[in-house]
């Protein structure tokens, strides 16, 4: 897992590094790309545990699947492959359905 | 409350379209897609596409996207991050993410151009993370430019696994091997053959049995079937992969239309359940139309024509006008592209709608390689494929692409200058430039070229034929560059290969070895522990390490040490490997001329 610096054909855009939490854990962002897309360039591809405690990552990219359900800032089933990431923002792995706050 | 007189579900090429012609004629249009722009899967296509100029043949997904963006003007209104989560029979709910608020549409017309999700299919373990679709590799790689493996899996080998494999190439990815269960490639013919010019196998009958790893993938193993698709037993073969990547096919998103009262039915041929629709792309409920891959699995350009015609039809209700004769043309330019022989399964299938006319194509291949000697194109371009910008692009009109776009190209090489654009235009990298005797005793090969490195001027290369397999050496004698990428590439070539070599190896230049007879680098032996091979032996199958002619006396201690630093074990709790003979290679002739006991 990494990021593509060199592309025959794409022209890697220059964009503002953002700051974002996953577990705790202090990472960097690119500005624009999906929480999915900067948690895999960081190396995390596990995003959770089903409800029967196996490990679950993203399927889709385009928010079809659901298979990528994180908890952010909070808040149990974002899909984060459709979820711009943001300075500052916390993400965890989702366990099961996770906790649901009223 | 919004109120809009057309609400476009889904900002692909199918929707963009429709919102581009209803906008052009002054049509109040909204646009409402999930994703974070517009452009739906171009975004991520990084390819050129086929078919003719009217629909961008030629220029990269991508770019077709930017194209499409900038057609739209004052009448259309975008909500991006926003989801429509229903549609009832007087208004539609959306919900905007970024807000974090749901909200009420009013709509007189409704296109919906949903797209579809990607075939999951079943094995075991297939729920690992690793398990990737193809689509979502694409988004990732070529989208947001993260690669989410080093070596896949690829399974299926259709248009999008083919693509996305090549795509993968070119991202630095290795892709170990494309399996395919049917007894042949479903893809073009001109996208199998970019994947074979680099050696990628293709591994027909087979399918994958089983994903490996505990946490995330860490292999697969795939099997072979037998025509009935059944397992074979003891034909298992283990990749070591990180990454699986699954293109077994789309399923229209019908979930919309469902809800809008839409008649959905049983269309196999178009991919499933897919909603009822006329040849205007209008359903059978009034004021909602449908186009793309949520009316059948096809591609961009017939859902870019499908949009279209919903547009026109739609600004023709409301705006009074008549646009028939646009309609009536975009029709026809969608018979003519379903045409050909790959269109025949989504033919059977809108039949069930409406009768499904054939328009007449060439099927010759050209045989003639043209006259030996002279700077000349080849085209291998043997598949009737809606597409020609091989004929659009020659400036002096010699490349003819007769009665229906469907139709085998045909050249002229009397009228061939020989200037190379349509090596460059070619959407299938499917035509070299070849000229024997450039000088005394070599030929001169074209190839166009989309990777990274490219080799510099005067570099000796591998010349690779259409397999992948190594042919001769070659000297780079120029480099074409084009602002579109595809490069094209001079090989000087020693005389006689000029028919062969259809690709080339940049050299490694610098390089760590180990293992000198087997040319196994560090790198290699490293990223070969890491997968897993824990034992000098294993790696001596896995890699060949030590198996040259010095038969492992330069190697055999490194590659102990190697692994006794990766692992974190003393030297004394590894397994030295076999030591067998012969100490030094011998020759089966003097064996056979020796002396044994048994005589």
């Amino acid at each position: 897992m990494r990021r593509i610096f060199e592309h025959p054909i794409l022209k890697r855009e220059t964009a503002r590094t953002v700051r974002f939490y996953f577990e705790g854990r202090e990472l960097e962002a690119l500005e624009g790309e999906t929480v999915a897309a900067a948690l895999i360039a960081n190396g995390i591809d596990v995003f959770g545990e089903t409800e029967h405690a196996r490990p679950r990552g993203f399927f889709c990219a385009i928010g079809k699947c659901s298979s990528c359900l994180m908890v952010v800032d909070g808040e149990p089933n974002v899909r984060v492959c459709i979820t711009p990431v943001k300075e500052g923002m916390k993400v965890q792995r989702q366990f099961g359905r996770s906790d649901v706050s009223w | 409350m919004v109120r809009t007189q057309l609400l476009v579900v889904g900002g692909g090429p199918a929707g963009l379209c429709g919102a581009i012609e209803a906008s052009k004629r002054g049509v109040e249009t909204l646009i409402v897609d999930e994703g974070v722009e517009l452009g739906g899967q171009l975004v991520k296509q990084t390819h050129k596409f086929f078919g003719h100029e009217g629909f961008y043949a030629s220029v990269r997904g991508f770019e077709i996207a930017k194209k499409l963006k900038d057609q739209l003007n004052e009448h259309v209104k975008i909500m991006l991050q926003t989801t429509v989560t229903g549609i009832y029979e007087d208004v539609v709910v959306l919900y905007d993410r970024q807000n974090d608020v749901t909200l009420e549409v009013q709509a007189d017309y409704i296109l919906l151009a949903t797209g579809a999700s990607e075939r999951f299919i079943q094995f075991e373990n297939n729920h690992l993370p690793g398990v990737y679709g193809a689509g979502a590799v694409q988004t990732l790689m070529n989208q947001f430019m993260v690669l989410p493996g080093k070596r896949f899996l690829m399974v299926g080998s259709g248009n999008i696994g083919l693509i996305v494999s090549y795509q993968l190439l070119q991202a630095g990815a290795e892709v170990a091997a494309i399996v395919e269960i049917a007894d042949k490639v479903g893809g073009y013919d001109v996208h199998l053959r970019k994947v074979k010019r680099f050696g990628i196998p293709i591994l027909l009958r087979h399918t994958i049995k089983k994903a490996l790893g505990q946490e995330r993938v860490t292999g697969a193993v795939v099997v072979q079937v037998d025509e009935n698709f059944q397992p074979i037993e003891g034909t298992e073969k283990e990749f070591a992969v990180d990454a699986i990547c699954i293109a077994t096919g789309l399923v229209p998103s019908v979930e919309l239309a469902a809800m809008a009262n839409v008649k959905i039915e049983y269309v196999p041929e178009l991919g499933g359940f897919v909603p009822y629709r006329d040849q205007n792309m209008r359903t059978n409920v009034e004021h909602v139309f449908i186009a793309g891959d949520l009316a059948g699995i096809e591609e961009a350009t017939t859902a870019m024509i499908e949009g279209r015609i919903a547009g026109l039809t739609i600004a023709q209700l409301i705006k009074e006008i008549d646009l028939s004769k646009e309609i009536e043309s975009l029709q026809k330019e969608l018979i003519e592209f379903r045409s050909g022989p790959f269109s025949e399964k989504v033919r059977r299938g809108l039949a069930k709608f409406f009768p499904q006319r054939v328009v007449e194509y060439s099927r010759e291949p050209q045989t003639d390689t043209g006259p030996i000697g002279k700077l000349r194109p080849v085209i291998e371009c043997y598949e009737n494929i809606p597409c020609n910008p091989c004929q659009t692009s020659c400036p002096t009109g010699a490349i003819e692409v007769p009665k229906n776009i469907n139709s085998l190209p045909r050249i002229d090489y009397e009228k061939c200058t020989g200037c190379g654009i349509c090596v460059s235009k070619c959407p299938g990298l499917a035509i070299f430039m070849v000229q024997e005797n450039v000088e005394p005793g070599f030929d001169l090969v074209i190839v166009p070229y989309e990777m990274l490195p490219l080799p510099e001027k005067g570099e000796r290369v591998i010349a690779l034929d259409r397999d992948g397999k190594y042919v001769c050496e070659a000297q780079v004698i120029k480099i074409v560059r084009f602002p579109h990428k595809t490069n094209l590439v001079h090989l000087k070539v020693p005389a006689g290969f000029a028919a062969q070599v259809r690709n080339f190896r940049v050299k490694k230049r610098e390089s760590v070895f180990v293992c000198k007879c087997e040319e196994v680098t560090l790198e290699e032996i490293e990223k070969a522990i890491d997968l897993g091979f824990t034992d000098y032996e294993e790696l001596r199958r896995y890699l060949r390490v030590g198996m040259g002619m010095c038969g492992g006396r330069t190697c055999r201690a490194s590659v102990l040490s190697i692994l006794s630093r990766r692992l974190g074990k003393s030297p004394e709790e590894l397994l030295k490997g076999h030591f067998r003979p012969p100490v030094m290679p011998t020759k089966f002739e003097s064996i056979l001329r020796g002396e044994s006991n048994e005589n």
